[in-house]
């Protein structure tokens, strides 16, 4: 069984009758037991897999209508809720919290007949860029193990990279699909603020995060999108995006696009190995008839301070309610008053969690919002203008999606200052709402290189179609694993 | 500069009981003094600006029950009250 | 000088559901924590998802306490932990973007004084915590979720009550107000909550807080400025403090002041865009408003000559208000107008008889078309509406039952009239000479009638028969 398809193969596959949705589910199944204890993508893995594989396999025989997926095996980052499954976003506060009810993209993907093959490992309620902040240890990297994959999404991009499953979804608040994307050679997308539900992805900072597909091909990411955006009455921050077809057109190319390459993305500091693996994909884009210019947003100095400070500040308001009062893990309130209890019962947040919510009570408290908060808020709108002025001259902006080769893990884990400098090129897009892929381009010492495109809010399919082009470039090596 | 005592004062407001004093305090300042360089960005005249969505589009005030009795798949205690610890 | 100002809670308890979620709005039929779901528990990963009709009432609310409506409105929330709060947070709103609540600055007149609405805002109601357990060592809380986030508007205004009176009096006009609009039900209970703070000459602000109805609201600030009063007096100064009223004693008490000034880290609610209300739409609202109460006032008593007094009691009261618009024609308004003041309100007039009645607009239709065309007397009539309102049955089947229409058969009448001629020869000669005593013979017929006969028909025959 070739497990290192493309959804889009698959479906090709199964539809041919070359090979059954049972027999991908049991061969998926049995890669993740022979190689997940090395690379520790899962949190847990769906017991019920096969089952659903042969109902779905029976459905195609009796000629029933079945769903776009055919029982492909799609992993899920773990802080989306499947119902009656258990949703831990990797911390010890939520031990035990079984979601009773499905995220929009969760039922969407269910009538499209998805398997969710498992919950894959992340950085405790998504904080984090490298999974080392994961309560149940960090996930490796396949390209070489004892690297970062990248984060917070990071076992979502290994489970893609490792081919463990098809696809998956993972969450972006700063970079968290583009960054891990970026360092497993998987294709990583951040769609336009509003394109895919939020219902029932656990809130780190909402008024900047999306979910996100990781996937081997652009292709399968556009397939994924036709599934899950548009949208939904259980979120009021959706948009309206008339059910735009992804894939249709994809082959369009870039000939006469004009592509500004982002100045400040590529700053002192950023790793050569990714330079000149930047200037190559411009010139490839410039062989496909665009024309690439460099363009400054002044701003992007000043995005990590902004988002790290509007980040905390939402984080510690989304992650109050776990109080342990109404769900979350074992602990009893005998003898306890109010306050002690719901501090002692807080203390099953790792240290990450615990620093960003004191920093998330510190910002926007009365005698600092002007200092901290509200001058993030001011940066947010002026590179949001700044970059709205940018996509009035380009159709399309061009950067690496994170300026280091993937690191050692445990390298920066004690350097919380280090670490948000990794976030430099990917905060941006979060920051603006604006649609972002990573696209896998070169290998440095069997390490692997993401290049990053933007686009202007809306423009996803345009973004699609130059991603693809840029992806159709080169031909990259297998993952050593 | 943060003080360890504003510090502090913010961890009980965010009911956070920070034992490894040192190891969180260092860490938490190192950031919050990060963020000093938003001074040097000369945004004070900016404005704050949010997505819209128009009355019309709001929900309809329609009642619909949730299909299963959420309290029973919650901690809860005494029937079918949450209990929670003694207001002091 | 003393110095009152409110800030009130007004459940809009005639929503279907809650304000961010499709749970009943009205939680008091269930059983406890049977009215919840995913959103209003605040479950990891829900979304607040806002109710359309609760924007759209709490702006009608604004707009009859004459208050400014911005074209764009904004959600906070405000940051504080308590079991009844399921995300420990409750979002608000408030104005420190802008304008940007529900209603912005406004005033009202109460008599002749004009009291200052500084905001209204809509909000969400937390869950209820009940206390059980004897002494504070076994105290335990629990929590009924049930409550927790239904739609709540909160009117603020500027500390210009002069006195407990004003109050009242303000009181009276909101609750009609907000009866009138048909965004709540007073009369529910919890349905009005209410914050005060009093001042008094020389003296610092005091807040009351958790005051649990209109009723006690007028009580706690009549206490809160004797007690004032009373320390000021004795030359003890009056700290600035919190209190909370208590309602079984009637008394306000010192809250305890180790309670440390809370943070509350307002900031933009990001799961609910900023919502626009196009000037359009604001007409629309505007012109979909029920008549304000003065304006109806002023329609009874212009349009049909009904006395001031009648028409102030009318127009405040909904139920009345409604019975009457849906009965009146030009010719009868005034005699409805009568029947509701002077019978009906005297045989409903608490809350449950008003439920339990079963009189329409048609009865009250029918019965005055009866009187003005003498098929019923007045006295009778009385009796009928006594009948409708407990069986809810037709007029015409009520008079049958009872026996109440007037006798206007001729040659029945003319018998009874031919009796009371020769039973009273002497009243009858009088009569002859002095038309003016012919209604003692009336009144005879009256009686042997059971009052049931046409008067008209009655005179008439009468005055046939004498000549
Ligand atoms: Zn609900």
């Amino acid at each position: 069984m070739n497990l290192k398809i493309s959804a889009l193969d698959y479906v090709q596959e199964v539809q041919n009758g070359n090979i059954s949705a049972e027999d991908f589910t049991a061969a998926t199944l049995e890669r993740i037991h022979s190689v997940d204890e090395k690379l520790h993508a899962f949190l847990s893995v769906n017991d019920d897999a096969i089952n659903q594989a042969r109902e779905i396999d029976k459905k195609i025989k009796s000629g029933d209508k079945v769903g776009a997926c055919f029982g492909m095996p799609i992993s899920i980052k773990d802080n989306m809720c499947i119902k009656n499954s258990k949703t831990t976003c990797a911390s010890k506060m939520l031990e035990n919290f079984v979601a009773p009810y499905d995220a929009t993209v969760i039922s969407k993907l269910k009538e499209q007949d998805a398997i969710f093959i498992g919950k894959a490992n992340m950085d405790e309620f998504a904080m984090g860029l490298t999974t080392e902040f994961s309560a149940y240890g960090p996930s490796k990297n396949p390209w070489n193990v004892d690297c970062t994959p990248g984060g917070s999404s990071g076992g979502s991009a290994v489970s893609v990279s490792a081919f463990e499953c098809v696809a998956s979804l993972g969450s972006d608040t700063g970079g968290s699909v583009r960054n891990p994307a970026s360092f497993c050679s998987a294709v990583g997308y951040k769609p336009t603020y509003g394109l895919i539900s939020r219902y029932g992805l656990i809130s780190y900072a909402n008024s900047i995060e999306q979910i996100g597909p990781v996937t081997r091909t652009v292709k399968d990411t556009a397939f994924l999108l036709n599934m899950i955006t548009g949208l939904d009455p259980n979120d009021n921050t959706t948009v309206d995006n008339k059910n735009e077809d992804y894939l249709s057109g994809i082959d369009s190319g870039v000939e006469g696009k004009k592509i500004g390459i982002i100045k400040e993305m590529m700053a002192e500091g950023t790793d050569p190995a990714v330079i000149s693996a930047t200037k190559d994909a411009v010139s490839k884009l410039e062989g496909l008839g665009a024309i690439c210019e460099e363009v400054s947003l002044d701003m992007v100095k000043y995005s990590v301070a902004a988002y790290y400070t509007i980040t905390a500040t939402e984080a510690g308001s989304n992650l109050a309610r776990y109080d342990n009062l109404r769900y979350g893990y074992d602990f009893s309130l005998e003898g306890y008053e109010f306050n002690s209890y719901i501090q002692k019962a807080r203390k099953n947040f790792g240290p990450e969690v615990t620093r960003r919510m004191i920093i998330g009570g510190f910002v926007p408290s009365a005698g600092h919002a002007g200092k901290y908060f509200l001058k993030a808020l001011k940066v947010k709108n002026k590179l949001t203008k700044e970059i709205n002025e940018a996509f009035k001259k380009y159709d399309l902006l061009i950067a690496p999606t994170v300026p280091i080769l993937p690191f050692k893990l445990g390298e920066k884990i004690d350097d919380p200052v280090a670490l948000f400098l990794v976030d430099i090129n990917t905060v941006t897009a979060n920051l603006t709402g604006k649609p972002a892929i990573s696209v896998p381009f070169a290998v440095s010492n069997g390490l692997p290189i993401g290049i990053q495109l933007l686009a202007d809010s809306m423009n996803d399919k345009m973004l699609l179609q130059a991603a693809h082009a840029l992806e159709q470039t080169v031909k990259l090596p297998e993952v050593p694993i | 500069m943060v003080t360890e005592e504003e510090i502090e004062k913010v961890a009980k407001l965010m009911k956070i009981e920070v034992e490894d004093h040192k190891e969180y305090v260092d860490k938490v300042h190192a950031m919050i003094d990060y963020f000093d360089i938003l001074d040097s960005a000369g945004v004070d005249d900016e404005e704050i600006s949010m997505p819209e969505i128009p009355i019309t589009a709001l929900r309809e005030d329609k009642h619909i029950p949730f299909d299963e009795k959420l309290i029973e798949k919650l901690n809860h205690y005494k029937g079918t009250y949450v209990r929670a610890p003694k207001m002091s | 000088m003393t110095k009152i100002g409110l800030e009130i809670h007004c459940q809009l308890t005639n929503l279907e559901s809650k304000l961010f979620c499709s749970c009943k709005a009205n939680y008091r039929q269930f059983e406890i924590n049977e009215n919840i779901c995913p959103v209003c528990m605040g479950l990891p990963g829900s979304l607040p998802r806002l109710n359309q009709d609760a924007v759209k009432k709490a702006t009608m609310i604004a707009m009859a306490l004459n208050c400014s409506t911005p074209d764009k409105i904004a959600f906070f929330r405000k940051n504080y932990f308590y079991p009844d709060l399921p995300k420990n947070f409750q979002i608000t709103q408030l104005n420190i973007y802008g304008d940007t609540s529900v209603g912005g600055p406004g005033s009202i007149m109460v008599g002749d004084k004009e009291i200052r609405i500084t905001r209204i805002q809509l909000e969400e109601d937390p869950g209820r915590l009940i206390y059980e357990g004897s002494s504070s060592k076994n105290q335990i809380t629990l929590v009924d979720y049930n409550r927790a986030g239904t739609p709540l508007v909160e009117i603020v205004t500027e500390p210009d009550f002069e006195n407990p009176k004003q109050v009242r009096e303000f009181l009276n006009i909101l609750s009609d107000l907000l009866e009138n609009l048909g965004v709540s039900d007073p009369s529910l209970e919890g349905a009005m909550r209410a914050d005060a703070n009093v001042s008094i000459e020389g003296g610092k602000k005091v807040e009351i807080k958790n005051i649990g109805s209109f009723h006690d609201l007028e009580k706690a600030v009549h206490f809160e400025i004797t007690r004032q009063e009373s320390l000021h007096s004795r030359e003890i100064e009056i700290a600035q403090e919190t209190r909370h009223w208590d309602d079984k004693r009637k008394i306000t008490i010192s809250s305890r002041s180790k309670e440390e000034a809370l943070d509350y880290r307002y900031f933009l609610e990001g799961d609910i865009p900023w919502v626009t209300i196009d000037p359009a739409i604001q007409e629309k609202l505007k012109s979909e408003m029920p008549e304000s109460i003065s304006s109806k006032k002023e329609r009874y008593v212009s349009k049909y000559s009904i006395p001031n007094q009648v028409a102030d009691v009318l127009s405040s009261d909904k139920f009345y208000s409604d019975l009457f618009e849906d009965s009146h024609t030009e010719s009868n308004a005034k005699e409805i107008a009568n029947i509701i003041t002077t019978d009906l309100m005297g045989l409903v007039d608490t809350r449950e008889k008003r439920e339990a009645s079963k009189i329409t607009a048609i009865h009250l239709r029918d019965l005055a078309d009866a009187i003005q065309t003498g098929k019923i007397s007045r006295n009778s009539a009385k009796n009928a509406l006594h009948e409708i309102v407990k069986t809810g049955k037709d007029l015409s089947q009520v008079m049958s039952d009872l026996d109440l229409g007037n006798v206007s058969d001729e040659s029945e009448l003319l018998t009874v009239i031919k009796d009371v001629i020769s039973e009273e020869p002497q009243a009858v000669e009088q009569a002859k000479s002095n038309p003016q005593t012919i209604n003692y013979l009336v009144g005879k017929v009256m009686q042997k009638t059971k009052g049931k006969a046409d008067p008209k028909l009655t005179l008439d025959l009468l005055k046939k028969q004498i000549e």
